[in-house]
């Protein structure tokens, strides 16, 4: 059975021992991230995110189907991640790993429960037609912080998404592509992010953003997610050895500077594609009136 | 208009490219030669694993004909009696689609098949994984309005030449020879023999190729064949692994 | 020079022209990675990288910095302990490929009665002795026509960093694999590097943060390719640091 490769002894041992003297293997602050970037894609909806060398793409999709007869009013979202070989020869298909199941269930409570997205407004005709929203997300390098990195990577694919247009005669409704007239941004309510902080020391060493080696040394993580107004949506902790109460607020004003940071970051990134992709339009215009 | 690549772009993965053309955006991964299962394992040749994700939603039958093409196709290119008993496992990650893919008349998975192709050559030469030759693969359909093949056209090209009488994808080896070819619709075998000259013209070097003495490279790179394309990548390749010998 | 390099792809056949021209006493050709012999004087080539002859040993080879590592006889490697089974070991020379196996009689010093203890996870430094293609790669941690370590065996302290195949090759090289920011560091730092073809360096030092620095810098090397003048900056830079 394949299975990833565990940490050596003296690499466990090293990281041990110069966190004990406040030193990170690569040089960075026990509250820093690693390098984030974060590209859009041509299409409306895909987002490419590098922190560090994990990289996560998500797509965002949309389909129309039928309303689940329980929620009538509502839309659907569904948030699908599934590892592949790819990011590591350890992940399986079709068999997932405990890691996997851990990413897809706190992005769940992160981002689908916490209603980030408004489903109503994905709603065309109650208990008839809705729109299907679907969010892929694709692991394609694996260097540990995949909750904290697929957690952006969606947040700013939704954010980045259009849906077609619909127009709605009576009980007939009619999707307009794309050409036809121009997509229209969904309704989100809040952004959720996560904040991953790995624990050593019994629980009186914190760090943020742990990469793959330094996760592998852990005794345990605690995961928080709330959004820039300091509103918190979960807090996860998986096992591993006790925590004290005073430390976890102390994470929590930590988690929310970060969140501020990286929301900043994102509308920063999201404002210039707009340009991008404004400049693109009004030139098409200025074209077709000389043609004219 | 030549396909846009980067090779070994991944981290963690043996070796891996990026490639875009058309529209099509794929990320391909190679990992090998590793551990292989014991039920997959083959006493004298390598076990070659293909996998293909779809940008949308988790992998239907579609991928699943996809990736027994690619297999045959694969199969016959890399040297699997030179690592018995080893795994060599190719991802490929379809992560853009051109917009108009769903309604351009031909079978989806022919379209993609000649840019999986490539990831997946790619990714192989990243890896550094023995190969008999390279490969070089395109679309060609003949439309119903006129005779004449439209080879490797974008998704654009095809919704003005609907309807579509039949389409073609065929790959071939380094040294000209076919080593696959799907075709789809209605063709008589005289438009089958003009499509895979029109293919072979876009895919192998030119008579008299450039070989090994080549040192002037073909200036008008965008007229060269899909093969001139493929040394010109590896050129790079190289150049960027030999830098620190002329760096200052 | 990197116009004269000859750029090959899997399949080329090499040409005549193209190999050694032998001025050593050595008279058969060696064939090196990524090419093949077909029968009865065909030379084609397996992998993409640039041709490279040497012809003093009358050698050709494909030169290349990417893929996995694969062993071959006389490497010297760095490999993880995985669990011991009767007379040997099971180490890892890459993840995820099949375990080569190291006896437990192959150290300095070793009988029957003191054998080595070795823990799940650790490290040593040794050497391939064989590598069929039918059979799983062994390894040894002793010269076998003197018995002694040379400096092979487990590695305690100090911290391991992952570096490409190429940089590990040029670090092996005994002619000056042109990696001055070492000596610049150890004029005045004290510290040790092992290095393993399979692509690991380990690094050795007094405290964490020269182990740190040393083991940044080559990464460093290797990532950015820096020549002469980059590697003296990044020297100076990293002395200053500590």
């Amino acid at each position: 059975m394949p299975r990833e490769v565990e940490i050596s002894i003296i690499e466990r041992e090293f990281i041990q021992n110069a966190l004990q003297e406040g030193i990170r293997r690569d040089g960075r602050e026990f509250d820093a991230f690693r390098p984030l970037e974060l590209n859009f894609g041509d299409e409306y909806g895909v987002a490419d995110v590098q922190l560090g060398k994990t990289r996560v793409i998500v797509r965002i999709s949309v389909d129309v189907v039928a309303p689940p007869p329980e929620r009538k009013f509502d839309g659907v979202f569904q948030i699908v991640t599934e590892f592949s070989p790819m990011a590591s020869p350890a992940f399986e298909v079709g068999r997932p790993t405990d890691a996997e199941v851990i990413l897809s269930r706190v992005l769940e409570k992160a981002i689908r429960r916490s209603n980030a997205l408004d489903t109503e407004s994905l709603c065309i005709i109650a208990g008839l037609k809705c729109f299907a929203l679907r969010a892929d997300v694709h692991i394609v390098d694996h260097d540990g912080g995949l909750i904290d990195a697929s957690c952006i990577a969606v947040m700013a694919a939704l954010q980045h998404f259009r849906r077609p247009d619909v127009i709605v005669e009576g009980e007939k409704a009619t999707v307009l592509s794309t050409r036809e007239r121009d997509p229209i941004p969904l309704s989100i309510l809040h952004q959720p992010l996560s904040v991953t902080f790995s624990y050593y020391e019994e629980g009186n060493l914190f760090l943020v953003d742990a990469d793959l080696a330094e996760e592998q040394v852990r005794q345990g993580e605690i995961i928080i997610t709330m959004n820039r107004h300091g509103e918190i949506c979960q807090v996860n902790k998986y096992g591993g050895a006790p925590v004290e109460p005073l430390d976890l607020l102390n994470l929590n004003n930590v988690a929310l500077q970060k969140v501020k940071d990286i929301s900043k970051f994102i509308q920063q990134k999201l404002d210039e594609d707009a340009k991008k992709r404004d400049a693109g339009g009004l030139m098409a215009e200025l074209s077709a009136e000389n043609a004219r | 208009m030549h396909p846009t690549t980067q090779l070994s772009p991944l981290h963690r993965a043996d070796g891996s490219a990026t490639y875009t053309s058309n529209g099509y955006t794929i990320i391909g991964a190679v990992n090998g030669p590793i551990e292989v299962q014991r039920r997959d394992e083959l006493p004298t040749e390598a076990t070659l694993e293909v996998n293909v994700r779809p940008a949308v939603g988790v992998g239907s039958p579609r991928e699943r004909h996809l990736e027994t093409l690619l297999h045959g196709a694969l199969r016959s290119v890399v040297l699997t009696e030179s690592l018995p008993r080893s795994l060599v496992q190719i991802t490929l990650q379809v992560s853009g689609m051109p917009s108009e893919e769903g309604d351009c008349g031909v079978s989806s998975s022919l379209s993609i098949l000649p840019h999986l192709l490539h990831t997946a050559l790619l990714a192989l030469l990243s890896a550094s994984i023995p190969l008999s030759t390279i490969l070089t693969a395109a679309l060609v359909v003949i439309p119903s309005s006129s005779s004449t093949p439209l080879v490797s056209p974008t998704a654009n090209q095809l919704l003005r030449a609907k309807p579509i009488r039949s389409a073609h994808v065929f790959a071939f080896s380094g040294d000209g020879s076919l080593l696959m070819n799907e075709s789809d619709g209605v063709f008589s075998l005289q438009e089958w023999d003009e499509a895979v000259e029109a293919t072979e013209e876009v895919c192998c070097k030119e008579e008299g190729g450039v070989g090994l003495s080549e040192g002037m490279e073909v200036d008008g790179r965008e007229g060269g064949s899909l093969d001139t394309w493929l040394r010109e990548v590896v050129r790079g390749k190289v150049n960027w692994e030999m830098r620190w010998k002329t760096a200052r | 020079m990197a116009a004269l390099v000859t750029v090959v792809l899997p399949g080329d056949e090499i040409p005549r022209s193209s190999l050694p021209t032998p001025t050593g006493k050595k008279k058969t050709l060696t064939l090196g990675p990524g090419l093949r012999h077909i029968p009865p004087d065909t030379i084609t080539t397996t992998i993409a990288g640039a041709l490279t002859t040497d012809n003093k040993k009358n050698a050709i080879w494909v030169d290349t910095n990417s893929g996995r590592y694969i062993p071959a006889v006389g490497d010297l490697v760095i490999a993880t302990i995985q669990n011991s089974v009767f007379e040997s070991f099971n180490c890892l020379l890459t993840p995820n490929t099949p375990f080569a196996s190291l006896p437990q009689l192959a150290f300095e010093g070793a009988t029957r009665k003191t054998r080595p203890v070795l823990a799940p996870h650790s490290l040593v430094y040794a050497r391939v002795v064989s590598n069929g293609q039918h059979t799983s790669p062994e390894i040894t941690c002793v010269d076998p026509s003197t018995g002694k370590s040379e400096g092979l065996g487990p590695l305690k302290s100090g911290m391991i960093f992952n570096v490409s195949l190429g940089m590990a090759r040029r670090l092996l090289l005994k002619s000056k694999g042109e990696v001055i920011v070492l000596e610049l560091i150890g004029a005045k730092v004290g510290f040790e590097i092992t290095v393993g073809r399979n692509g690991i360096v380990h690094v050795d030092g007094a405290n964490v943060k020269t182990i740190l620095a040393v083991g940044r810098a080559i990464q460093e090397v290797d990532e950015q390719a820096l020549g002469e003048k980059g590697q003296k900056k990044l020297a100076e830079r990293v002395l200053k640091s500590l």
